[in-house]
């Protein structure tokens, strides 16, 4: 008998108002003709919690489209699950954020995408900030807990400390500084977002420095780019061990970019039940365990801590999703990552380039 | 405020789950073994450390005064550093 998942991520809608230049969404997106029901998406989250479920994170595209997302908090909660929501903050009004917490919202991470506003706007391709920051005063009106997610790339790594202070004047209990991470919007337009090797070093004392004077006020997470790192990053805590995601039109995947991976069929969860999908679905089996591992992970004695890296990655990079993770320095195929890095690193940091992450079609 | 004076609570965002065995935080989840439950229990915001540790005695009058007093404070030091309860 397999453990439970921990998590639900529910991607309950891919539309959104943002035009995020990273948006991790997938290039093909589901438009609102296939997004699941109301009822759909109460079945679903009422098996993850049977299923041993502890958390629902209600996610999109911005998951405030859905008129019904009171609902899903509702039922979430009434089913026991710590219920995170995963915002923009745009289509949330006083009123609603009041009744979304009555409903039993615990935590809301608010994303910002930079602290001028003129540049927040440009990298959203919307005027969004000046309503994130309403959004931020109303949070405190609760007594729920509040996380600020700052996306940080190479054309605002180096304001770093200008950022922190920013987002310290939002009092959030957490702030996640989320370097980008290469999938969907932010692949295609790596180019312009991916910071040189420079960048990325001068920006870790800064951190530093910001977590020895926030002490015991703000807690701060620094999440750096996997391409920098010596070992690859555990994705998703291993495939089919520890998340499921469900997409707006109800597929059910290990990871939200497992759509790159070909082969690979996705069970319907309005379809189909939560547990079998878990327990027997061969997407789910794919990577799961150490079976389908090569050198040098098979005989790595780190391959129980980051299980490879992650499977996107490897196909995205090296073609091959059974591969070890190309950032990793111990893979043959490392070089690949390293010409990336040295690219970002000869290029300038200007960039009128990037594509605008559109909304889904009907 | 300090642990000696202060009223220990969960921070916002943290709450034990239906079933009483788990902390349910942002991050995740902290599983509870033996007394941590019943400690969090009494964490409400309204009684000082020295009341919990009067309340778990009454719950069972013959545990050692001093070690569940050392324990409780150790056990809510812990959870402080974790940023899952504060002292008002």
């Amino acid at each position: 008998m397999r453990t439970a998942p921990q998590a639900l991520i529910a991607e309950i809608t891919h539309r959104c108002p943002l035009h995020c230049v990273y948006c991790s969404n997938p290039l093909q997106m589901q438009g609102s003709a296939r997004e699941l029901s109301t009822a759909d998406w109460i079945g679903i989250i009422r098996q993850a919690a049977e299923l041993g479920c502890l958390h629902l994170h209600l996610t999109g595209g911005e998951p405030l489209m859905r008129r019904d997302i009171e609902e899903f908090v509702r039922i979430g909660r009434q089913w026991g699950l710590y219920i995170n929501l995963i915002t923009s903050g745009f289509g949330l009004s006083r009123e609603r954020l009041r009744a979304l917490v009555g409903a039993g919202l615990d935590h809301v991470q608010l994303s910002f995408q930079d602290s001028e506003e003129a540049h927040a706007n440009t990298f959203a391709g919307t005027k969004a900030h000046a309503q994130k920051l309403r959004v931020a005063g109303w949070i405190h009106e609760h007594r729920i807990a509040f996380t600020v997610n700052l996306v940080v790339h190479r054309q605002n790594i180096d304001r770093l400390e200008e950022l922190i202070r920013f987002a310290e004047q939002l009092q959030p209990d957490k702030l996640e500084i989320a370097n980008v991470q290469y999938y969907g919007w932010a692949l295609r337009n790596q180019l312009a977002l991916l910071p040189s090797r420079e960048q990325l070093r001068s920006s870790l004392p800064v951190v530093e420095a910001a977590r020895a004077r926030l002490s015991g006020a703000m807690r701060i997470d620094y999440v750096l780019p996997d391409y920098y790192a010596k070992y690859p990053k555990p994705c998703m805590g291993g495939w089919g061990r520890s998340l499921m995601l469900i997409d707006p039109a109800g597929r059910a995947m290990p990871c939200h970019s497992a759509g790159v991976v070909p082969g690979l069929e996705f069970p319907n969860a309005a379809t189909e039940s939560l547990r079998a999908i878990w327990e027997d679905s061969a997407a789910f089996q794919r990577f799961r365990g150490e079976e389908w591992m090569q050198e040098p992970c098979r005989s790595c004695e780190r391959k129980a801590i980051d299980f490879g890296g992650c499977r996107c990655q490897a196909m995205l990079l090296a073609g091959d999703a059974a591969a070890t993770d190309p950032v990793c320095s111990l893979s043959l195929r490392r070089p690949l990552v390293d010409d990336l890095i040295q690219q970002a690193s000869l290029r300038g940091s200007s960039n009128s380039q990037w594509v605008y992450r559109i909304d889904p079609m009907e | 405020m300090t642990a000696s004076t202060g009223r220990p609570q969960l921070k916002p965002g943290c709450r034990l789950s239906p079933a009483g065995d788990l902390l349910l935080i942002p991050e995740g989840a902290l599983r509870l073994e033996g007394p941590a439950c019943r400690i969090l229990r009494f964490c409400d915001g309204t009684k000082t450390v020295p009341e919990i540790v009067a309340a778990l005695l009454e719950e069972f009058p013959s545990a050692d005064q001093a070690k569940v007093s050392e324990e409780t404070s150790a056990f809510l030091v812990k959870l402080v550093e974790r940023a899952v309860v504060e002292f008002v």
